[in-house]
């Protein structure tokens, strides 16, 4: 449960963050009538096509590659921390 | 830094009785022996006068009872058992501060900070949301004040002239840690609390509650202020308002509280 928690809290945490640096790039991009194509590897983080007079900002399946990628972190984390607090409590000096 | 002049005041919430130091917020008490029941009894005080007092009272040397009464108060204080008000101004104190941090930069250490405890009204969600905020406006002031000029600095080296983005990122900074915290202190609804200010550390000290509503009150903070960012960045993007959506950043990265890194998310995740 608590390997869970880990892995989805990371999730969110990270799946935020992205969002907000991908949505905060995009927009300016947008203000400045630039282009943007932000991937990772094949996947699509989050692009900004202009056609005509209309401008479109999408997300991708980036952002739940990265988010995903939080969450095993935030796991691994949790895992470390777990252990190295079990092996303080089995000390004895 | 703790000078002769300055006084020591037990926190909202800690009581003198029947020689015992009681804490409401803990929910705790401690004995207190001739001489720490000495010093407590004379808060308001001078330090100066009360080290005086105790070397009198005791027979000690004075610099014996200066150490001992310093080493019990920066105890106490760090326990946030006590406030140092101090009883001189504040460009002397800066002044001493400074002197201070000359003569330990050798040692590569700086003075230690003080401990600040304010108290919350958790009567009610509102009132915690309302005096957590009243309580840590000027620590928000400063991080929006001392981010804002970052900010200045950095989008001027980035070659983007005005001052609204960097405004904008500095005020919602320092709001987003207001805020993080106030939403901590609604969700301790009836629970004694108390805001904890020390150096660069800001909390919320509450009384024991049960493990799920623990995970609930650490999750609250971070995962608050992270929905406005989120919304402010996402209607940022539908009308695009590149000034919404820079503001919405510092709000947003508080979603990274959710994570074992973070006091806030290791008690979310039982660890």
């Amino acid at each position: 449960m608590r390997s869970l928690k880990a892995f989805l809290l990371g999730t969110l945490a990270v799946g935020i963050v992205a969002y907000a640096v991908a949505a905060a790039l995009a927009v300016s991009a947008q203000a400045a009538g630039r282009m943007l194509d932000l991937r990772l590897g094949p996947l699509e983080i989050v692009s900004v096509a202009t056609q005509g007079t209309a401008t479109a900002i999408t997300f991708g399946p980036g952002l739940l590659a990265l988010a995903l990628v939080g969450g095993l972190l935030n796991l691994a984390a949790a895992t470390v921390i777990r252990r190295r607090a079990e092996r303080q409590g089995d000390h004895v000096d | 830094m703790i000078a002769a002049t300055d006084r020591i005041v037990l926190a909202a919430g800690v009581t003198l009785r029947q020689g015992r130091l009681a804490d409401e917020v803990r929910g705790e008490s401690w004995p207190l022996n001739g001489s720490a029941a000495f010093v407590l009894g004379r808060c308001g005080e001078p330090i100066g006068v009360t080290v005086r007092e105790v070397a009198e009272s005791f027979s000690l040397p004075l610099e014996t009872a200066r150490a001992d009464v310093l080493r019990f108060v920066w105890h106490l204080n760090r326990l946030a058992l006590v406030n140092v008000e101090s009883g001189s101004r504040r460009v002397e104190r800066l002044h001493g501060w400074l002197r201070l941090a000359l003569r330990l930069a050798p040692a590569g250490s700086v003075p230690a900070s003080l401990t600040r405890r304010r108290p919350l009204d958790t009567r009610s969600a509102l009132r915690g949301l309302g005096t957590c905020l009243a309580a840590c406006a000027r620590r928000t002031a400063a991080v929006a004040a001392v981010a804002t000029v970052v900010a200045l600095e950095l989008f001027s080296a980035a070659g983007s002239p005005g001052v609204a983005l960097p405004v904008a990122l500095g005020i919602c900074t320092g709001l987003g840690l207001g805020l993080h915290e106030a939403v901590h202190a609604a969700m301790l609804r009836g629970v004694p609390s108390a805001l904890v200010t020390r150096g660069r550390r800001t909390f919320v000290l509450h009384a024991a509650v049960p493990p799920g509503r623990r995970s609930l009150v650490a999750l609250a903070g971070p995962l608050a202020v992270a929905a406005i960012g989120t919304g402010c960045l996402a209607a940022a993007a539908l009308a695009p308002v590149p000034c919404l959506a820079v503001a919405g950043c510092p709000l947003a990265a508080h979603a990274l509280a959710l994570t074992v890194f973070t006091g806030d998310g290791r008690v979310a995740c039982g660890l």
